[in-house]
């Protein structure tokens, strides 16, 4: 090979490799691909995406049908740790509706003027409709006695009924057998409540709503019903129920059916009212009635 | 036509190795060169012109910063200079010819002020590439040498190409 090959063969490596220079130069100033650029893309763009198809269908098929190993024992432990999650969040909401209703039993203990004493509810019997028939408490006969009311933190639930052992079943305010002196503040009438037993709801009625304040006012569906304390069982003021219809109105008295604003199938703790009833008074018929253990006198 | 092949198969390697490179775990940054490697082979085993062996590079080096997104010209440039020196120094370490590479590319960024990393990270980079580029590069020029075989005109000439004698 000649010295003037060589020198030439050399030049023209060295504008090759100018050339590139040059090119760079260019497309830095420009900012944007070339002509020459975006047709050489277009050209070489679908042998990249389809050897890119190639490798991730290869590399997809190994990761999910070879590459398992450990999958099986990975998954039983999750599944494991998924349960015991599970449980333990089980426990921790049933705390803390626990806590909750404490809580609002702990209100409830503040507010009312008399001795009481919380129960956790241990057993709810059914009707065929599911509705709660009666409720037992964790709370014997060294404790409480027939007859004490009962109630939540939103309001009466029923009274003792009975006691055996270090249990008491609790009959229900819906019970057609419970009865509590009511009031309804808006219009300052009177009545008795009780239970109508229906097997799919817990309502109960006044059937004897006197027109106290003012003879002219009428209740309506929607007020609000309080505890009178008369009758020495349940403290004045606890909040009953809401008035659900007005089934009849004679002019002096009305019947309404009320519907209890305590859900009994969600009560989990309650408080047992330890001011006994009044005994029963032999004489009376004779004697004027026996002062109540809660509440005002009757003027 | 023998330098057309080898660019082909160079540049086939190079779609490959980025597509399969980055689903390999815990190497992502390790990719080896084979731009440079490829350029060094065509430098080193030039016959009697070095015209053909840097047009190649060149090309390779145009091909490849298409698919790499580097502004165009860049990785030709390296290329192109890489077998240039890979054809002076005469020297066939595969880590050797990433480090001239990656010294080269960072030079050309630097005069052309092409953004860049953080030197540190230009460094570790550097390292990890050598590393795999010097772990690849037999592999890569054993198939070049195939290619060379198969070129050969004579059996003396595919003797040294199978032994990696430059002609």
């Amino acid at each position: 090979m000649t010295l003037r090959r060589r020198l030439v063969d050399w030049c023209f490596a060295g504008l090759l490799v100018l050339l590139p220079a040059l090119v760079l130069k260019a497309s830095l100033a420009r900012g944007t691909p070339s002509g020459l650029d975006t047709a050489l893309l277009r050209i070489t763009a679908p042998l990249e995406a389809g050897v890119s198809w190639v490798v991730e269908g290869i590399g997809g098929v190994w990761n999910r049908y070879v590459a398992l190993v450990g999958v099986e024992s990975e998954n039983r432990e999750l599944r494991d740790d998924n349960d015991k999650l599970r449980k333990q969040l089980a426990a921790t909401t049933r705390k803390a509706f626990d806590v909750e209703a404490l809580e609002d039993l702990a209100v409830v203990k503040r507010r009312t003027p008399a001795d009481t004493l919380g129960a956790r509810v241990i057993g709810a019997p059914l009707s065929p409709q599911f509705k709660v028939l009666r409720i037992r408490i964790d709370r014997g006969d060294r404790d409480v006695a027939p007859g004490m009311p009962v109630i939540s933190g939103t309001g009466p639930v029923g009274r003792v009924d009975k006691v055996y052992g270090d249990y008491a079943d609790v009959t229900l305010m819906s019970d057609v057998s419970s009865s509590i002196e009511v009031l309804i503040p808006r219009t300052g009438g009177r009545g008795m409540l009780t239970g109508l037993g229906r097997p799919d709801s817990y309502a109960c009625t006044i059937g004897w709503l006197e027109k106290q304040i003012n003879p002219t006012a009428k209740v309506e569906v929607g007020d609000e019903i309080v505890t009178s304390g008369l009758g020495a069982s349940f403290p004045p003021g606890l909040v009953v129920g809401k008035i659900s219809k007005v089934s009849r109105d004679d002019g002096m008295f009305q019947r309404v059916e009320v519907e209890p604003s305590v859900d009994v199938s969600r009560v989990r703790a309650v408080e047992v009212l330890l001011a006994p009833p009044p005994p029963p008074d032999p004489d009376a018929k004779t004697k004027k009635r026996s002062e109540p253990a809660f509440g005002g006198r009757p003027l | 036509m023998r330098t057309a092949t080898i660019v082909l198969v160079a540049y086939f390697s190079c779609v490959i190795l980025g597509s399969v490179w980055r689903l390999i775990p815990w190497i992502h940054d390790a990719v080896p060169d084979l731009g440079a490697l490829t350029a060094a082979y065509l430098g080193l085993t030039a016959r009697r012109n070095i015209a053909p062996a840097v047009g190649g590079s060149v090309m390779l080096g145009y091909l490849v910063d298409l698919i790499s997104g580097a502004p165009p010209g860049l990785i030709a440039l390296v290329l192109g200079l890489t077998c240039v020196i890979a054809r002076a120094v005469q020297q066939r370490i595969s880590a050797f010819v990433a480090l001239v590479a990656g010294i080269l590319a960072m030079f050309v960024r630097g005069i052309y002020h092409v953004p860049s990393a953080a030197i540190t990270l230009e460094l570790r980079h550097l390292a990890v590439v050598v590393v795999a580029t010097g772990v690849i590069g037999p592999i890569v020029w054993r198939i070049f040498r195939r290619i060379d075989a198969a070129y050969a005109r004579t059996h003396r000439e595919r003797d040294a190409a199978l032994e990696g004698l430059a002609p």
